[in-house]
């Protein structure tokens, strides 16, 4: 009897062995398996290898993170105007696109896309999935292109290294992903959208408590200069526009020096030796180049 | 039983095999929309786009590009931060298994936090105003004025100094 059935799951391997073998496509051999007869335990066994449970902000995926994304870049305008100039707006997203090409992750879900906010604050901030912003306030402090490009490059930097998504509370995660794996309709029911939708809120939380009030930590901030960096001298603009605008920063004596980046990101001294670092290490530094600090010069018109 | 656990392993060890193999071969397009492109560059002419979801194959591998071919035989480049190695998942194959959460995208889409959370999130907080979220994504950088900016710039390949 026991050997009649071992000879029935070696023959139905051997099968499967040859059908998968046989297949052109995943899609095929999951059509093709899903026709064998296999007993739950042995069915569950190899789901058990071929999938693994969602547990870390890693798991999330790219259309999770734009709606993540979508709802803290919601949160941001709420809290701020946007300036609204079309012009000064298409060159901002040019340089930043241009620096989110040479990054680590030129494509996300929805893109990158970014937008001046209208304060004097000298701040930026990037939403998980590509939604950047700038204040008024901080291009003010901008004197050439390659200066704006490391601001955005850092920006992208964050979105790069996923720091907006690192920021929510792992049981969050681990609560949502359970309600998401055991949905099995494609709509959620009243029940499960109201659970979920609940830990969404505090998600966002978690995210706007960092990127606008409290800061990343410090460890995010350090490597998104580094990043600001790596990703400016690779699209070729200089990295000590990051320098220099570091330097506007440091002992800073205006009114808005306890808000914006001033109050989200380590003190300036600390991020100048650390960056002087990279840059020093760098085989060759790009020069800046008259014609973008022109482009740059006649965009910035249209902040008056 | 002894013989039941090696049998398991065994044909655990096949489907692995199986999926090493074709892992390499198909990838699925992530983000939302993709180019597929005529060259390895982001300002390369663009042959079709490619949809969240749809399977490519690929060709080969150049610093972070793909060379794929599409279903309708179309081949170019599509980068690879647009496109995910496809996995494995047997979960079509029973649905008392989909009871676990999964980490593969395909059989995530749509059905995490999706529209009908933002939904249900915007009819709590009326407040908060998605309009500029939504004119903010139409703001689009073609590949046309991405070279000619880089050309300008003396940006990227255009730089005389790298």
């Amino acid at each position: 009897m026991r050997a009649s059935k071992l000879k029935i799951r070696v023959s139905s391997l051997i099968i499967i062995t040859a059908v998968l073998i046989s297949c052109a496509s995943i899609q095929e051999g999951v059509e093709a398996i899903s026709k064998i007869r296999l007993s739950s335990s042995d069915k569950e066994a190899i789901v058990k290898t071929t999938k693994a449970l969602r547990s870390s902000f890693a798991d999330i995926t790219e259309e999770e993170e734009y709606y993540i994304g979508r709802a803290v870049s919601a949160l941001i305008i709420s809290k701020y105007p946007v300036f609204q100039n079309g012009a000064l707006t298409r060159y901002i997203n040019i340089v930043g696109n241009t620096v989110a090409i040479y990054s680590n992750r030129p494509e996300t879900y929805a893109g990158y896309h970014f937008l001046i906010l209208d304060t004097e604050d000298v701040n930026a901030m990037a939403a998980p999935g590509g939604f950047i912003f700038i204040t008024r306030g901080l291009l003010k402090r901008c004197n050439d292109e390659d200066m704006l490009a490391a601001i955005l490059a850092h920006e992208v930097g964050h979105v790069s290294a996923k720091h907006g998504l690192r920021s929510i509370k792992k049981s969050r995660l681990i609560d949502a992903f359970k309600i998401i794996g055991l949905e099995t309709a494609k709509k959620f029911g009243p029940e499960k959208l109201a659970q979920l939708t609940a830990i969404f809120e505090n998600i966002l939380g978690d995210i706007t408590e960092k990127l606008i009030e409290r800061g990343y930590d410090r460890k995010y901030e350090y490597e998104a200069d580094k990043l600001s960096v790596e990703f400016g001298t690779r699209t070729g603009y200089d990295p000590n526009g990051l320098l220099d605008f570091l330097e506007t920063m440091k002992d800073d004596s205006s009114g808005i020096s306890k808000k914006g980046w001033f109050k989200t990101h380590p003190s300036a001294k600390d991020r100048i030796d650390k960056v002087k670092k990279e840059i020093n290490s760098l085989k060759a530094v790009p020069q800046r180049e008259a014609v973008r600090t022109n482009r740059f010069k006649r965009a910035m018109k249209n902040l008056k | 039983m002894k013989k039941k656990s090696h049998f398991k392993l065994l044909l655990c060890t096949v489907l692995v095999v199986f999926v090493v193999v074709l892992v390499a071969e198909t990838l699925i397009v992530k983000v939302q929309a993709t180019n597929l492109r005529k060259e390895p560059k982001f300002y390369s002419p663009t042959l079709a786009v490619l949809k969240a979801g749809e399977n490519v194959e690929k060709i080969s591998s150049q610093a972070g590009w793909y060379k794929v071919r599409t279903s309708k035989g179309l081949e170019g480049w599509v980068h690879s931060s647009a496109v995910k190695t496809k996995k494995f998942t047997l979960l079509a194959m029973d649905k008392s298994l989909k009871t676990q959460a999964t980490a593969d995208e395909v059989a995530l889409a749509g059905k995490g936090f999706n529209k009908q959370v933002e939904e249900k999130y915007k009819a709590k907080h009326s407040e908060i105003n998605f309009a500029w979220v939504d004119r903010m994504l139409k703001i689009k950088v073609t590949p046309k004025q991405l070279e000619k900016f880089l050309r300008d710039g003396k940006l990227g390949e255009f730089g005389g100094e790298q």
